[in-house]
C-alpha cells in the first residue's frame, strides 16, 4: 500500500477530484449534502498540495497549524456562508 | 529518481523561509477575498447563481488540471536536483511553465468571451467578484511562471546541485500556492451554488 503512495498516485487522485467537482457542477447538484462534499473535496486536494507538494508533513507544528488552519478555516467559513442562505 | 513521498524526518520548511512569509500572507488575502465573496452572496443569492451559470465550466476544469498538473512537473524538478540532475530539473520546469502558459491562454479565452459580451467590473457583484478574483489570481500565475523562468536560468547556470537546491525549492513552494488558492477558487466561483 506504501508503494502506492506517492507523488504520481496522488497526481491522478487530485485530477479524479477535480473531474468529480466538475461532474457535480454539470449535474447542477445542490443542497447542503453538495455543498459540504464539494468542499471536502477541495480540502482533500488543498491538504494533498500542502502536505505532499509542498512537503511540509513533518515540519514544525506551528507552520502546518498556520498552512492547514487556513485550508480548513477558509472552508469552514464557506460552508457557513453558503449553508445558513440554503 | 526520487518519487516516493519521504517520510523521514528533515524536517526544516522547504525553501526560504522569507518566501513562507509571503506565501502567508497571499494565502490571507485570498482567504479574505473568498470568504468576503461568500458573504456577500447571502444577500445577492439568486444573482450568484444565475450569472454563475454563465462561467465556462469546462475551461474552469480544464485550468484546475493544467495547474495541479503543472505542480507534480514542479515536484518532479525538486526530486530531479535532489538526484543532482539538473538537466531533469530544467526539463520538468519547462514543462511546469507550459501549464502556466496554457492556463493563461485558456484564462485569456474565457475573459475575451465575456469582454466581448460587455461584461465588466461594473456589471454587477457576481462578475466585480468573478473578474477580480480570477484576475487577481492570474497574476500570481504570471509572477509564479517569472519565479519559475528565473529558476530555470539560474539551473542552467549551475546554481543547484543535490547539496545547493533552496532556491528550486522556493520557486516550487510559490507555485504550489498559486495552484492551492485556485483548488478552492475553481469550485467557490464555477460549481458550489
Amino acid at each position: 500500500m506504501k508503494n502506492l503512495y506517492n507523488i504520481h498516485a496522488i497526481w491522478l487522485l487530485m485530477i479524479a477530484l477535480t473531474m468529480t467537482t466538475y461532474a457535480m457542477g454539470k449535474l447542477g447538484a445542490t443542497g447542503v449534502i453538495v455543498v459540504l462534499f464539494l468542499l471536502l473535496t477541495a480540502i482533500i486536494k488543498g491538504g494533498l498540495i500542502i502536505r505532499d507538494f509542498m512537503e511540509l508533513r513533518g515540519v514544525s507544528l506551528l507552520w502546518r497549524v498556520i498552512m492547514y488552519g487556513w485550508l480548513w478555516g477558509v472552508c469552514i467559513a464557506i460552508a457557513i456562508a453558503y449553508i445558513i442562505s440554503i | 529518481m526520487t518519487t516516493a513521498i519521504n517520510n523521514s524526518e528533515p524536517k526544516l520548511l522547504p525553501g526560504d523561509l522569507a518566501i513562507w512569509f509571503f506565501i502567508f500572507m497571499e494565502l490571507l488575502v485570498f482567504g479574505i477575498f473568498f470568504i468576503v465573496y461568500a458573504v456577500m452572496r447571502i444577500d445577492n443569492i439568486e444573482l450568484f447563481n444565475q450569472y454563475q451559470l454563465t462561467l465556462n465550466r469546462e475551461l474552469g476544469a480544464a485550468n484546475t488540471i493544467l495547474l495541479i498538473t503543472s505542480s507534480y512537473f514542479v515536484v518532479r524538478a525538486v526530486h530531479a536536483i535532489r538526484d543532482n540532475n539538473v538537466k531533469n530539473c530544467i526539463n520538468w520546469l519547462g514543462a511546469a511553465l507550459l501549464g502556466g502558459t496554457g492556463f493563461l491562454i485558456l484564462k485569456s479565452i474565457e475573459y475575451s468571451d465575456k469582454f466581448s459580451e460587455g461584461i465588466s467590473l461594473s456589471t454587477n457583484t457576481f462578475y466585480m467578484f468573478y473578474l477580480s478574483l480570477t484576475i487577481f489570481h492570474f497574476l500570481h500565475v504570471i509572477l509564479g511562471m517569472l519565479i519559475l523562468i528565473a529558476v530555470i536560468i539560474k539551473a542552467k547556470h549551475g546554481a543547484y546541485s543535490a547539496d545547493n537546491h533552496i532556491g528550486v525549492e522556493t520557486g516550487a513552494s510559490y507555485w504550489h500556492m498559486v495552484d492551492l488558492v485556485w483548488i478552492i477558487l475553481f469550485p467557490l466561483v464555477y460549481i458550489i451554488r
